[in-house]
Formats: C-alpha cells, sequence, structure tokens
C-alpha cells in the first residue's frame, strides 16, 4: 500500500440541522475529527448517528450547518462529488451489488478511474490497461482485508461477516481521507468482531486517514477511538476521550443507563 | 363559445372516465407497488363480457357481471401469479410489474382475437341520443359518463376513507413493512386493491366506447395506457392528485381536438397523444409528478 | 506454439460460432436467411435494451421509437426526398440520431427512474407514431417509404449491382445483408461486452441494485442513468437501419408499442443483464411467428394466417407463448434462458460428485474455490432485478 502524501485534512462540523416533517433529527450538531484520528460517534437508537453520516456523505441535506474538509464545503455536494473528495462509506445494512468481490472492489475504484463508455466499448488499451491496473490495487485491498481469498467469489455466497468486510475494502478502494464507517461489526460474533477491529486498526496505520466510526459496540469503540462524541435525541451532549465521555454523568444517563445489556467495561 | 363550452364538457367527461382508470392505477400502487399494465386488457375484457352479454342480460345485467367478473379475474391474477412472483427480493414490485406486462400480452391477444376486426356495439341505453343544456349540445352517453364516474369515484373515495381496507391501503403505501407488523394483512389489501381496479376499468370501458365512439374494438384497450398520464401527474400515490391529473388529461385532449384547425402545425389526430406529450413537459419539470408526496425521493 | 492455447481455448469457440454463421448462406434458402437477419436485427436492439433495462435497471418501452428514428433517419438520410448522402454515411447518421433523441429525452431518462421510466417512454412511442404519420414530407405519412439499398464502396447490399455468384450460390439481397448483419451484430456484441465488464458496466450494475451505494462510491447517478438510454437509443437505432434494409419498405404501424413490448419479451426470456441472454431471446422472440406462419399446417391448434373465424393464427399463437413465457420465467427462472444455461453449464461441470453435501450454501474460509461451480444458482438469484 501507498500511504497517501498528505495527512487528512480536517473534518469539520458545524451546527448541523437536519428535519424530518417537522421532526428535529439533527439538532445544531458540531464535532471535529482530527487528521489522522479515529472519531467515533456514540449514542442510543434514534439518537441521529445514521443521519449525520448520510449528512456527511451527501445523502441529506442539512437544513441549516456547514461541514467542511479542509477548504471543501461538502453540504452542498451531491454524494458522487463527495466520494471524489475523498470520503467513503459503509452502510449500516450491507449494501453490496451484484456480482464478485472483485466486481464491487472495482466500484471503489470508479472515482478514481476514467474509461468512460467509449473507450469501454472499444476496449482502448488505455482502458484495458486502466482496468488491469486497477485490479491489481483491488487485489491488493483484498489482500489488506482478508478478502483475498474471496476475490473472485460471489459476493452473495459469502458470510455476514465478510460481506461486511467487502463493504469495508469496497471504500477502502476509494484511496479515501476520511472513511466513515456505520456500524462495522454490527451482526458479527464474536471472533468476527475481533477481526474487524484488527482489520480498521491496521489500515488506519498503515493508511493514516481519519476514521468515523458510528458502533453500539462499547468496546470496540473504547478500543478504537481518539475521541467519541455522544448523541442524544439529535443533539450532541457530549465530546472528549472515551475515558472522559465513560464518566459523564450526562452520557450513563442518557446512554448507558437505557441500554443496561451493553457492554459498558 | 359554443366551441369552448363543448371543448370543456368533452374534456369533463372524457376526464372522468380516465380518472376511474387512474383510480385504478393509483390503488394498486398503494397496495402493492407495482404498476399495472394489465389494466388494458381488463379494460377490454369488461368492455366484451358487456358486448356479449347484453343480449340475454339486457345492459345494466350486462355491466354488472362485466364489473364483478373483471374484478374477480385481476383479483386472481394478482392472488395467484403477481404475488407469487418475486418473493422477498426487494425489487419485487418491478418484477410484477413487468410481469402484468405479460401477462397483458395473453389477455389482449385472446379478446382481441374473439373481436377480430369487428366493432361491437355494447347496447347501452344512451345510444346516440343528444341533449341540449343551454348553447350546447351534449351526448347523453357523456352527461351519464359524468354522472356514473362521479359517483363510483365517490364511492372509491368513501372506501379509502372510511373502511379498514382504506385505512390497511394508506397504512402499506406509507411503510409496508412496518404495516405488516402492524397486523396489516397486505395480501388481502392487495388483492382487493387490485379487486376494485378491475372493476373500475371495466366500468370505463363502457364509457370509452359509448357514442360518439364506435363501439368496442380490439385496439380499445390501448385507451387505458392513457391513464398512466394522468396518474403520473397526480403523482402515483394520490388518489386526489389522479382525479386531478385524469382532468387535466381529459381536457387537454379534448381542447386539442376541439382547436383542431388551429393547431395544424401538430398534426391531425394529436389530441390522441396529447396526454402523453403533457406527461413528458410535466415530468421534465417535475421528475415526480405534480402531486407527489415530499421526500418521497429520499434515498 | 502452447503460449496459443489459452487463446484458442477463449477465442475458440467464438471463431468456430462465426464460421458456422458464416457458411450458413452458402446452405440456406432465402426464408431462413431473412428469419436470421431479423434475428440480428433484434439482437441487436434487445442488447442495447437489454444494457438499459437488464443492466441499469430502468425500464424502457420507447424502444421501438429509437427503433424507428434509425430505420427513418437511414430512410431519410439516404433518399430522395432527402439530402441523399451516400448510405454508409447515412447508418452512422442514423445510429448518432437515435442517440441525439435519445440524449434529448434525458432529462426524463436521467431522473426518472425503474418502472415508472416505463410509463414516461410510453410517451415516446405513441408520440413518435403520431409524427411518422403526419410528417408525410419525410416519413412517407401512412404508407412509409422505400428503403435505399446500402452501398458500400461500390458494392450493393440488394439484388444486383454487381451480380454476384460465390461458391455457385447466387448472391442475392439476403445473402449479402447476411454478412453486413453479422459484422453489425459482431460489432454489438464486442462492444456490449466490453461495456458490461469495464467500467460503465459497474456502475450501472451498481445504479440498479442500489443507487445510494453507487453515488457514494462516486457514480454521478443521473449522468449514468441518460447515458444508458442514450446508449440503447443507439443500439436501437442500429437495429432500425438493418431492420429498413432487411424489410426494404418502413411503414409506421410496425413501430407501435407492440413492438417495444416484443424487445421487452425478449430480454426477459433471455436473461436480464446478458448480452448472449439478449440474444436468444432476440431469437426466439423473432423466429417464433415466422416460423409458425411456415408451418402453421403441420401444428396442431394453428390455423394458417387469414383463415379468420376466431381461430388462432400464427402470430397469436407465438404472442400467447411468449406472453405466457415472461409470466412463467419470472415465476419460476427469474434468470431466463441465460441463467438455465448457465446452471446446466453448471451441472455437467460438476460431473465427478464433489465430496461433502452438493450444493450446499456459502461456505466460509478459503475453500471457496470448491464451491464456485455449485454456487452459480444462488450467486445469481438476483440477476433479473430490473
Amino acid at each position: 500500500m501507498t500511504t497517501p502524501a498528505a495527512a487528512p485534512p480536517a473534518l469539520d462540523v458545524r451546527g448541523v440541522t437536519v428535519r424530518f416533517a417537522g421532526l428535529l433529527a439533527l439538532d445544531d450538531v458540531s464535532f471535529t475529527v482530527a487528521p489522522g484520528t479515529v472519531h467515533a460517534v456514540i449514542g442510543p437508537n434514534g439518537a441521529g448517528k445514521s443521519t449525520c453520516f448520510n449528512v456527511l456523505s451527501g445523502l441529506y441535506r442539512p437544513a441549516a450547518g456547514s461541514v467542511r474538509l479542509g477548504a471543501a464545503e461538502l453540504t452542498r455536494l451531491a454524494p458522487h462529488r463527495i466520494a471524489a473528495l475523498g470520503v467513503a462509506r459503509t452502510f449500516q445494512n450491507i449494501v453490496t451489488t451484484q456480482g464478485t468481490v472483485a466486481d464491487n472492489l472495482m466500484l471503489g475504484r470508479h472515482a478514481l478511474s476514467h474509461a468512460g463508455f467509449a473507450a469501454s466499448a472499444l476496449r482502448l488499451p488505455r482502458a484495458v490497461r486502466e482496468q488491469r491496473a486497477h485490479l491489481a490495487k483491488a487485489r491488493e485491498i483484498a489482500e489488506l482485508t482478508g478478502l483475498g481469498a474471496h476475490f473472485d467469489s460471489p459476493v452473495a455466497l459469502l458470510s455476514y461477516g465478510d460481506r461486511k468486510r467487502v463493504e469495508l475494502a469496497r471504500a477502502l478502494c476509494l484511496e479515501p481521507r476520511v472513511l466513515l464507517l456505520d456500524e462495522p461489526v454490527a451482526g458479527m460474533n464474536a471472533a468476527e468482531r475481533v477481526r474487524m477491529t484488527e482489520v480498521v486498526r491496521e489500515i488506519r496505520a498503515e493508511l493514516g486517514l481519519s476514521v468515523v466510526l458510528v458502533e453500539h459496540d462499547m468496546g470496540l469503540v473504547m478500543r478504537l477511538a481518539d475521541e467519541v462524541t455522544v448523541l442524544d435525541f439529535g443533539r450532541a451532549i457530549a465530546h472528549g476521550t472515551p475515558d472522559r465521555v465513560r464518566r459523564d454523568p450526562e452520557v450513563l444517563r442518557a446512554y448507558l443507563g437505557t441500554t443496561s445489556g451493553e457492554d459498558a467495561a | 363559445m359554443t366551441g369552448f363550452l363543448d371543448s370543456l364538457f368533452n374534456g369533463l367527461a372524457l376526464g372522468s372516465v380516465y380518472a376511474l382508470i387512474a383510480l385504478g392505477f393509483v390503488t394498486i400502487f398503494k397496495a402493492s407497488g407495482v404498476l399495472s399494465f394489465t389494466h388494458g386488457s381488463l379494460l377490454l375484457l369488461g368492455g366484451y363480457l358487456v358486448a356479449v352479454l347484453h343480449d340475454d342480460l339486457g345492459f345494466a345485467g350486462a355491466l354488472a357481471v362485466a364489473v364483478l367478473v373483471t374484478a374477480a379475474v385481476a383479483g386472481v391474477l394478482d392472488r395467484l401469479v403477481l404475488q407469487r412472483v418475486g418473493g422477498s427480493d426487494p425489487h419485487a414490485a418491478h418484477i410484477q410489474t413487468i410481469v402484468t406486462i405479460g401477462i397483458d400480452i395473453v389477455l389482449v391477444t385472446d379478446l382481441a382475437r374473439r373481436i377480430g376486426g369487428d366493432l361491437l356495439p355494447l347496447g347501452d341505453p344512451w345510444g346516440d341520443a343528444v341533449t341540449d343544456l343551454g348553447p350546447v349540445t351534449v351526448a347523453d352517453s357523456r352527461v351519464a359518463a359524468i354522472l356514473v364516474s362521479a359517483v363510483a369515484i365517490g364511492g372509491a373515495f368513501a372506501l379509502f376513507r372510511f373502511t379498514p381496507w382504506g385505512l390497511s391501503l394508506r397504512a402499506a403505501a406509507e411503510d409496508r413493512e412496518a404495516a405488516a407488523l402492524m397486523g396489516v394483512r397486505l395480501t388481502r389489501v392487495r388483492t382487493v386493491a387490485w379487486c376494485l381496479a378491475g372493476g373500475l376499468a371495466a366500468l370505463a370501458a363502457v364509457f370509452l366506447v359509448a357514442f360518439p365512439a364506435p363501439g368496442l374494438e380490439r385496439t380499445t384497450g390501448q385507451i387505458a395506457l392513457k391513464a398512466f398520464p394522468a396518474a403520473i401527474l397526480g403523482g402515483m400515490t394520490s388518489p386526489v392528485g389522479a382525479l386531478v391529473g385524469s382532468m387535466l388529461i381529459g381536457l387537454t385532449e379534448a381542447f386539442v381536438a376541439g382547436y383542431q384547425s388551429d393547431l395544424h402545425v401538430l398534426g391531425e389526430g394529436f389530441g390522441d397523444v396529447a396526454p402523453y406529450a403533457v406527461m413528458v413537459l410535466v415530468l421534465l419539470v417535475r421528475p415526480a409528478g405534480l402531486f407527489a408526496a415530499k421526500g418521497a425521493a429520499r434515498v | 506454439m502452447s503460449d496459443l492455447r489459452p487463446l484458442l481455448r477463449t477465442c475458440g469457440p467464438y471463431l468456430l460460432t462465426a464460421l458456422l454463421l458464416c457458411a450458413l448462406p452458402f446452405y440456406l434458402d432465402a426464408f431462413w436467411l431473412r428469419i436470421g437477419l431479423f434475428s440480428m436485427a433484434a439482437a441487436i436492439g434487445a442488447v442495447g435494451l437489454g444494457l438499459l433495462s437488464g443492466t441499469a435497471g430502468q425500464l424502457s418501452l420507447g424502444h421501438a421509437f429509437f427503433l424507428a428514428v434509425g430505420a427513418y433517419g437511414y430512410v431519410w438520410l439516404a433518399g430522395e426526398p432527402g439530402p441523399g448522402l451516400p448510405p454508409a454515411l447515412a447508418v452512422v447518421l442514423a445510429v448518432l440520431l437515435a442517440g441525439a433523441a435519445g440524449g434529448l429525452f434525458s432529462p426524463v431518462a436521467g431522473r426518472v427512474k425503474g418502472v415508472y421510466l416505463g410509463v414516461a417512454t410510453l410517451a415516446l412511442v405513441f408520440l413518435g407514431h403520431h409524427v411518422l404519420l403526419t410528417a408525410d414530407s419525410v416519413t412517407g405519412g401512412f404508407n412509409g417509404r422505400s428503403v435505399p439499398p446500402l452501398e458500400l464502396g461500390g458494392f450493393t447490399f440488394a439484388e444486383s449491382d454487381p451480380e454476384l455468384t460465390v461458391l455457385g450460390v447466387p448472391f442475392g439481397g439476403e445473402e449479402r445483408l447476411w454478412y453486413l448483419g453479422l459484422a453489425l451484430f459482431a460489432l454489438t456484441w464486442f462492444t456490449a461486452r466490453g461495456l458490461l465488464r469495464g467500467r460503465p458496466g459497474r456502475a450501472l450494475v451498481a445504479l440498479r441494485d442500489s443507487e445510494t451505494a453507487a453515488s457514494v462510491m462516486g457514480v454521478h447517478v443521473a449522468r449514468y442513468r441518460s447515458a444508458a438510454f442514450v446508449l440503447s437509443s443507439m443500439y436501437a437505432g442500429l437495429a432500425g437501419v438493418l431492420l429498413a434494409l432487411s424489410f426494404r419498405r418502413v411503414v409506421p404501424d410496425y413501430f407501435s408499442l407492440a413492438l417495444s413490448v416484443d424487445y421487452l419479451a425478449m430480454i426477459v426470456i433471455g436473461g436480464l443483464g446478458s448480452v448472449a441472454g439478449a440474444t436468444a431471446g432476440a431469437v426466439f422472440v423473432t423466429a417464433l411467428p415466422l416460423l409458425m406462419t411456415r408451418y402453421a399446417d403441420q401444428l396442431p391448434l394453428v390455423a394458417a394466417p387469414g383463415s379468420g373465424g376466431g381461430s388462432i393464427g400464427p402470430t397469436e399463437a407465438s404472442r400467447y407463448l411468449y406472453g405466457a413465457a415472461i409470466v412463467v420465467i419470472l415465476l419460476y427462472a427469474p434468470d431466463g434462458l441465460h441463467g438455465l444455461a448457465r446452471r446446466t453449464r453448471a451441472r455437467l461441470r460438476r460431473r465427478p460428485p464433489v465430496t461433502g453435501p452438493p450444493g450446499t450454501g456459502p461456505s466460509p474460509g478459503p475453500a471457496g474455490a470448491t464451491t464456485t461451480d455449485t454456487s452459480d444458482t444462488t450467486a445469481r438469484a438476483k440477476e433479473h432485478t430490473p
């Protein structure tokens, strides 16, 4: 893997507000993802975590507020433009497309490749060369995420955990500067969780990208995150290091208190 | 002035018949997410039944039988064919839509073969009689079309509003999964929707082929497709929208036909295709239709 | 020499098929050649519709319109009245014209998705038919126009000029057009496969399976939807040209909604989203009525055409058959002929019984290689998704 030349710019979320049919899904939410850190966004169900991700990736347009990646204002950009700026994401419920792992990863290379309709139809040498180069890159990323053995298998045949990793690998194929992970270990068994945690840790160390993480698994959050933002009913009620947030009385009341089954240790 | 009133009246009559069909589209779409391309053949079936039965049963009897049989056929098609297609595939409704095209091919082929090159009279009581309404002379058939459609549409709206089925239909249209969780029996809701739509289509057939149209032809079914623009204009999920869209389409068609001599650049018979031109224009401006619920295009 | 073997293995079947197809005009009479010609034209159009409806998931019932643009475009450009351009140039321009017509519709085609586009494209068929009927000076009105033969460097694709006999077989219009059709079909096959396996194809599949995923991966949703529409229009235009050349006369009534539905039937029967499937479906839907007409007297239940009296003519019989085929295929084998062939192949390849329970579901871990051949059925379970 080549390491990105420069550290990623900071992702700055300021006063983001989203309304659905009069309901406040996000209310004046602000946080900053420092370059190269893992920033977790946590909160009870319905707190607005996924909405927040949808704003960051351009699927929702907020009623107010701004999201800046370095100098670029993201809230006015279409999703594909945001992707081209190097923001990649995974989904809470797996969203893969038909075909093999390779096909899915190659979709991740879309924004980085250029072959258009005419070049592909006529199989111009440059389109063929480009495809070959990107396929090699995709295979490399598959190896990195532990999908090397499945590279040519249809996604539909993979286990749940592997399919979640396909999503991660596809996002990595974008060579992102900011990676948004929406519940990367949800629904996984213990062994798969450990593996996923390792993978996230590894890619962050190797690629030096910023990671924004939405996750219910507090263990994972505590182990991975440098900084945590806690959402409750669309409002950011706490910020800080995992240790500080864990002791914050308001967080305990709003979040940990309501989900007694959660591993708070 | 007479020309204007003529066109206005014709447009309203035509619009109310389109509304019968468009309401069917909307009901089916709300219940199942399927766009029914089978409507042409259902309409043709209804008309054909009236044509062959009216000698024995009288017009009213034949119409009643036609409406019931067409409703039953629609319901059976939904229950026995469409609901079995696609399974849990998230795109099941889309696949079912293509199946409705397949069903339509079979039904239309069969009915067209039976009708052949003939023009079948439906034996309707208003025939070619006309009435003077102030300055304009109107065909009785069109007065009947407006009155009967108004009653049928009112009935349909009452069903939407006041029956448990109507409530279920709205719940299903909002969120199919949530509705199912709340105990709405989706299979029954959608089968009833198909029945209602089938019955309305049969009713519409009678007025589409009444005077001054020459009678039932093998191509009559294609007229049903003109209600698609009406339903699309209305945003596909709104009965009121479908009603307004139908009137818009009916009036457009009638006025274009009425002022044909002034519009000769558009060519003879442009009135017949004017609804489609309106649809394209509207879709250019508002791809989700005029009355689409806000947020329908949400990701 | 050994370097050539893998190449031969991949290209071998193609070469063999091509040779076989090239040899056919020496053995078949005009009737069969015409079936082949119409099938090839239909296959070109069906591949185009397959890219749009099968791969990108955008239903279109407007295909007949673009076929008409191609056919009439060629006739007008190469004919009189019209600019009377060299026919070969007219072919190229007619295809571009069809693409441009698709492009004009792209504000709708780019933003209206899935089956809704099917309704929107109804407008094209009806408005197009109206224009064909009324714009007499260009289209010849109800009676249509005769098609000027294609001429390429002094060689005419028609009965004569020059007279031609190859290996003792007189080469008339059908024989000559056969090779033209083959060349155009090969071009279609080559380009469509290239598209599907390349970056645009993957983007279109992603659009169909999840617009959201596609857009966050950097796919410009509206642009790709429009592009798929333009592309499918161009294939339709090419098919229209070949149809016009084969029919030698174009009339408006041919380009009706029923024709659009025929093309939809082709790709559904063949299996959405595959070039080979679209081709197979095109041959089936095209050849069926022609064969039934020819052999009507030998078929039970089918009457000769024109015998009337409510009997089932060959056209009707074939419409029953493929209408029912659409329903049955989507009910029981959603991936169509293509999937059927694939499953049969997979079954044949599995002859030596695999150890362990056959056909078990996904097996995680590095044993993936052994599951690939049993997997085809489940793997493609979503292929039909429109």
